[in-house]
């Protein structure tokens, strides 16, 4: 294929990029349910007539890339049978690989007749018809989650195919919604399908197809670049969720990693199979959480486009709960993905020293209250916590920040908590020597202690008890979650995982995220870091002795003598 | 006896615009001097002196300042210490804990401006209906009072869960620290910012905090020097917000001053539109390092009522302004065989290859020399010769690597900038819903006017306008404005069951506060006027929309009805039939300042019409070029044409034209529409 000239290029790259941010902002503006314009549970994408993707925006970096799979689906369930006008939805888990929350909408993008592209835009509904409304927390199979969707055409040639609309309305609680989102999807399509024309209204495809396989080749060889830097070998690291939130048992997570001339190769060998509860993921879904972690070590700072990820290859097992298949249960298919991700990138950190970091606290740690009454009607709390992140080779790991799969969510202030819901915001802090002792330490957790000052229901989900964020080079794991239960009576329980259960009035729940691994040898810390830890309230007295050996009074005053030398 | 005048000056980090205008004839000049960071008053004073005669008088004197944020920037503040409620000692540590680049497992969060070894807890707690549900215990200040001479505190910030419902406990925090501590100033979050977030608040509270004792230093001195030139208050500062207020005013809240420097642009282009009848303008600035893109929409600048600076959050009132890197200092670079521009720049230091003052890299400004765009020897007005041929020399070693001649380089490289100058306006535009095309595009600053054509084009626009002045346009801006004070309260309900007395009492109460600062800054009571909005929002969400409100009494149906139809314009629909929430009050009080309008400039007759190549899409063309002043009013030009002026270049592609409109700004229209 002929090159384009460099200028084109580059004024093609840019408007892949912007034109992905306008259909995304085109789904935000007119979504109708806060969870897609406020929470930014979305992603899009504009791809070639193949289905590469070519540019990409993405609301939660979960979604980084299992999106252009979805295209290949349609062009293989629809062959030629793909019109100007048409849309394409689907949401099944084992094609997509996420719960079937998010409905991925795909249209075709024609210029003067020709095929020269797709736009897809992917949104969480909130209501799918499964047996709770919302989010279900027990379910053993996808039937129990709700509709499911293999590649569908709902419009054709630009007709909506009414039949789809209302079947969608039957099978949702929040019925003008849903459509409203829906609409809101098939309008990010037709903003990617605006501009496109308006740039091959000036360059015309043939150019646009030189130019975008010469973006491909940019990426490709930037992380080629990337890559070949890294010394050749294969590593492996293996940790435990704590259970699948329906029986009990650690199930076990391992990953192999090789890094061999200008490929990273990412095996999961070794995992757990299928299991009951509902953490199973889809296959490309999984492969989506590994271009994140490889995002994280392989040229973070530069915008993704076509051509990026080629260099990773991902061998799944048949058998295994990252590559679900009917009938396993999905809806809290994330879960599982956080460690997933401190794996690859422990994998990586003898071979990157400098960008790796230690584990992080590595999960979304979910928080939830509701209830109905008079005054408010029907109310509901819900919230990731924030936690520790590993340390660095050159710096502590940040302490409550939100973990890895989530991106842009912000805790909910006790002001705006407390106006609006019965509940009291008791205690929102750093935890104490919950981040790994280390050279470099990890960042600690937050306490969030919350009251109920009506009759309420919570529920909760909390993970990494099993295998919390480990140490990196010496460095010491941070501290696992802990949850506790206070009744207005004084009893108290101890648990992690709670599906929906009616909490008195004064029942007070305390949640404690975990902190994030250490780096290297804790008794090189400097005795004056390890001081302003304690002043800072990040590390107490006692543990500044046990973990660095360092003296040190409350307010930072260290004992010299009595301290260990470094 | 000498001329009265009304003088504005922005401060940037190089130059200093200063633009005066006959208080009596509203004749303007611009003048330009070197800024003095180290004493950014200096290059006022300098500069007025220029400009003024010894026998003239300065009447009102307007800045944008840039101490603040410098203060910010360099954190040269002052050491805070903050007081928080027991229990939330964290908040301002672990902020909103989202992550601010989510591909990133190494990103920190911005630096709190008072660590958390500097904050002090009390015990005490509010309920959010304003109850006490613990009483304060004051002597857990006495940590705080012991530590405040060992750890040289300058300023104190306290910040109390639900202060903006009561503020009692905020009260005798502070008298307890004042007895112990006099002569520290103390900042009150629910005076800084009485609206709900406790981090947001707080962070806002620190700023004052941090700031204020900057700030005020600065403006004392000012106040001081000038106070034989400007007797009787003169001496005013632009704000945020893009209202102004007396120097004395902005020693109480310095907050306001944050911003000050690039609104001007804005206020610049409501005055545009007041004066030229267009309700709808997109501004861009651009000079040397960065691109400042604002809106005008339906004659009102758009703002917003939280900001972020440095990363922290603070919320005030501010003119709405997206800035990307991007100047006739970006330079042109390579990667994986392929080219880039920016957002890196050459900045002034060394500055594009052209100037011979050590650069060696391509940039904008290089790549407008080559194509013929720039006048190499009469750049600003004649006082820099500029080297076209090392600027030619570095775009060609560029070209070689890709196959291209210097000139295509050129064009490439300014080609890719504009695509980028016109995603930054996009992202103001077509990302909330605002199609450009409605808009008249308006381009100031020293690099703009060269641009703005070939980003017109881009966006689909169809007029461009040059105001008079476009280096110094920002400052002529300042002069447009009039005094403003913002205040806001939380209150917080469903629309359905707000008591129309409680509101319009709520109202009245913030109006009698903004009535006593105008009449305390000298402004008569008749000139005073209000500004009324509600923050809304439809049950179960969470952001706002902010509604204006009509003078006179409120009729709470129609507010209802106008924040669906507001909701429908941003969102592109709406749910008449769910309920909707307000979340907070906000009144602006405004004081109307008295102001000559501005007249046209006289036509001089200058140098006559010259001509020289320009390239246009690859090819040279014989090309007109104009000074500005020597267009009439009767007169059409005709592209290819460059019109050239002391601050600035403008560039008129073929099948574009140029005529002058009200006020001398010039006009620029594509093909025979006007």
């Amino acid at each position: 294929m002929r090159k384009a000239d460099p200028v084109t290029t580059e004024v093609v790259r840019n408007f892949v990029i912007s034109c992905a941010e306008d259909m995304n902002a085109s789904l935000w503006r007119s979504a109708h349910s806060a969870v897609i314009y406020e929470g930014k549970d979305s992603a899009v994408a504009l791809m070639d007539e193949q289905g590469n993707m070519l540019g990409q925006s993405t609301g939660v970096p979960l979604f980084i890339g299992a999106i252009d799979v979805c295209v290949n689906h349609v062009k293989d369930y629809y062959g030629d049978d793909i019109c100007e006008g048409d849309i394409f939805v689907m949401n099944d888990s084992y094609m997509q690989g996420t719960h079937l929350h998010d409905i991925t909408a795909i249209g075709p993008i024609f210029f003067h007749g020709e095929l020269v592209g797709f736009g897809a835009a992917r949104a969480h509904w909130n209501d799918i018809g499964a047996m709770d409304p919302g989010s279900v927390m027990g379910s053993m199979n996808i039937f129990q989650e709700g509709l499911r969707l293999g590649p569908t055409r709902i419009v054709s040639r630009g007709e909506p195919i009414r039949e789809w609309y209302d079947h969608f309305r039957l099978n949702t609680r929040f019925k003008d919604a849903t459509i409203g989102d829906l609409g809101a999807q098939i309008a990010a399509i037709r903003t990617g399908e605006r501009r496109l024309a308006q740039l091959l209204d000036r360059i015309g495809p043939e150019t646009y197809r030189a130019a975008c396989h010469d973006i491909f080749e940019q990426a490709r060889q930037l992380d080629r670049a990337a890559i070949s830097a890294i010394t050749d070998g294969t590593w492996s690291r293996e940790g435990y969720l704590d259970d699948d939130g329906v029986g009990k048992e650690p199930i076990k997570v391992a990953l192999t990693l090789t890094v061999r001339g200008e490929e990273v190769i990412v095996d999961l060998t070794g995992t757990s199979g299928p299991v009951p509860g509902s953490v199973n993921c889809g296959a490309s879904q999984t492969e989506s959480l590994l271009r994140l972690a490889y995002k994280t070590m392989i040229n973070p700072d530069r915008a993704i486009t076509g051509g990026s990820f080629e260099t990773m290859n991902v061998v799944l097992p048949e058998d295994c709960m990252f590559n679900a298949r009917e009938p396993a249960a999905c809806e809290w298919y994330f879960t599982g993905l956080g460690l997933l991700a401190d794996l690859f990138i422990s994998c990586l950190s003898e071979a990157m020293p400098e960008r790796s970091t230690a584990a992080h606290y590595g999960d979304s740690m979910v928080a939830g209250f509701f209830s109905v009454d008079e005054r408010r009607g029907q109310w509901m709390s819900i919230e990731p916590t924030a936690g520790g992140w590993g340390g660095r080779a050159d710096g502590d790991g940040e302490s409550a920040l939100i973990n890895l799969v989530n991106g842009g969510f912000r805790n909910i202030p006790a002001e705006v908590m407390e106006t609006k819901f019965p509940i009291r915001l008791e205690e929102f802090s750093i935890r104490p020597d919950s981040g790994g002792p280390g050279r470099w330490r990890g960042g600690c957790g937050v306490v969030r202690r919350y009251r109920a000052l009506e009759d309420c229901f919570g529920a909760i989900w909390f993970e990494r008890s099993h295998t919390p964020a480990w140490g990196l080079n010496g460095g010491g794991d941070g501290a696992g979650p802990e949850v506790t239960i206070t009744q207005p009576d004084g009893r108290q329980e101890s648990l992690l995982k709670m599906a929906a259960r009616g909490l008195g009035a004064d029942t007070v729940v305390e949640t404690k995220t975990g902190g994030g691994g250490g780096n290297g040898d804790p008794m090189q810390r400097p005795h004056d870091e390890v001081a302003r830890d304690v002043k800072k309230g990040f590390l107490t007295p006692k543990a500044a002795w046990r973990d660095y050996g360092v003296a040190v009074e409350a307010d930072g005053t260290v004992d010299e003598a009595a301290s260990l030398p470094r | 006896m000498g001329n009265n005048y009304r003088v504005a000056a922005d401060i940037g980090g190089t130059f200093t615009d200063i633009v005066y205008q006959d208080s009596e004839t509203g004749t303007c000049g611009a003048a330009k001097v070197l800024s003095t960071p180290e004493n950014p008053a200096l290059a006022v004073l300098t500069g007025i002196s220029e400009v003024v005669g010894e026998s003239d008088s300065i009447g009102f004197f307007v800045h944008g300042t840039t101490v603040g944020l410098n203060a910010l920037l360099t954190r040269c503040g002052a050491r805070v210490a903050l007081v928080t409620n027991a229990n939330f000692r964290d908040i301002y540590t672990i902020q909103g804990n989202d992550r601010g680049e989510i591909f990133s497992i190494r990103w920190n969060k911005p630096a709190p401006l008072a660590p958390v070894e500097h904050t002090y807890t009390l015990t005490g707690r509010m309920s959010a209906e304003g109850k006490e549900v613990d009483p304060l215990h004051l002597p857990d200040l006495d940590r705080l009072v012991d530590a405040a001479a060992t750890e040289g505190y300058e300023a104190i910030a306290i910040a109390l869960l639900f202060s903006f419902k009561n503020p009692e406990h905020e009260l005798d925090a502070a008298r307890y620290l004042q007895d112990r501590l006099p002569g520290i100033p103390i900042a009150l979050s629910h005076r800084i910012s009485p609206e709900w977030r406790e981090f947001e608040r707080i962070s806002t509270t620190v700023m004052d905090a941090y700031l204020a004792p900057v700030v005020r230093q600065y403006l004392e001195t000012l106040i001081e020097a000038l106070a034989d030139r400007l007797p009787g208050g003169g001496l005013h500062v632009m704000e945020s917000n893009g209202g102004v207020m007396s120097a004395g005013a902005a020693c109480e809240t310095p907050l306001q001053t944050l911003l000050s420097g690039p609104v001007g642009g804005a206020i610049g282009g409501r005055a545009l539109a007041a004066a030229t009848g267009r309700a709808n303008l997109i501004c861009v600035d651009m000079g040397g390092t960065s691109f400042d893109a604002s809106l005008i929409v339906d004659g009102q600048p758009s703002t917003s009522n939280e900001t972020k600076l440095e990363g922290l959050p603070v919320q005030m009132s501010v003119v709405d302004i997206h800035v990307i890197g991007a100047g006739g200092g970006s330079i042109a670079w390579e990667e994986a065989e392929a080219m880039r521009v920016g957002p890196q720049s050459a900045g002034s230091k060394p500055g594009p290859v052209c100037y011979g003052l050590g650069g060696t890299e391509p940039t904008v400004s290089d790549a407008n020399l080559v194509l013929g765009r720039l006048d190499g020897s009469n750049f600003a007005g004649g006082s820099m010769a500029l080297d076209r041929s090392a600027a030619r020399g570095a775009l060609a070693a560029m070209g070689d690597r890709f196959g291209m001649s210097a000139e295509g380089m050129a064009q490439g490289v300014v080609d890719i900038v504009n695509s980028k100058m016109a995603d930054a306006i996009r992202t103001i535009t077509v990302r909330r819903g605002i199609d450009p095309r409605d808009f008249s595009l308006v381009a100031f600053g020293g690099a703009g006017p060269a641009q703005a054509t070939a980003l017109a084009e881009e966006l689909r626009v169809g007029e461009v306008i040059i105001p008079v002045h476009p280096g110094a346009f920002s400052a002529w801006g300042m002069l447009q404005t009039d005094v403003r004070h913002d205040f806001k309260e939380t209150l917080y309900g469903f629309w359905d069951r707000m008591e129309l007395s409680r509101l319009e009492d709520a109202f009245e109460a913030l109006a009698e506060r903004g009535r006593d600062h105008l009449i305390a800054e000298g402004i008569a009571p008749d000139d005073i006027s209000f500004e009324r909005a509600i923050d809304f929002r439809y049950h179960g969400q969470e952001y706002v929309l902010t509604i204006p409100l009509a003078d006179g009494p409120i009729d709470m149906d129609c507010v209802r009805n106008g924040f669906d139809a507001a909701y429908a314009r941003q969102y592109g629909h709406n749910s008449p039939e769910n309920r909707v929430e307000m979340a907070n009050i906000r009144l602006a009080a405004l004081g109307h300042l008295p102001r000559p309008e501005s007249a046209p400039p006289t036509p001089l007759a200058t140098k006559a019409a010259r001509a020289r190549d320009v390239y246009f899409d690859g090819v040279a063309q014989a090309t007109q070029i104009l000074d500005r002043n020597a267009i009439t009013t009767d007169r059409i030009v005709h592209g290819p044409a460059i019109i050239e002026e002391a601050t600035a270049t403008t560039l008129l592609p073929p099948t574009w034209q140029a005529r002058l409109t009200e006020g001398g700004n010039l006009v620029l229209t594509k093909g025979g529409a006007s």
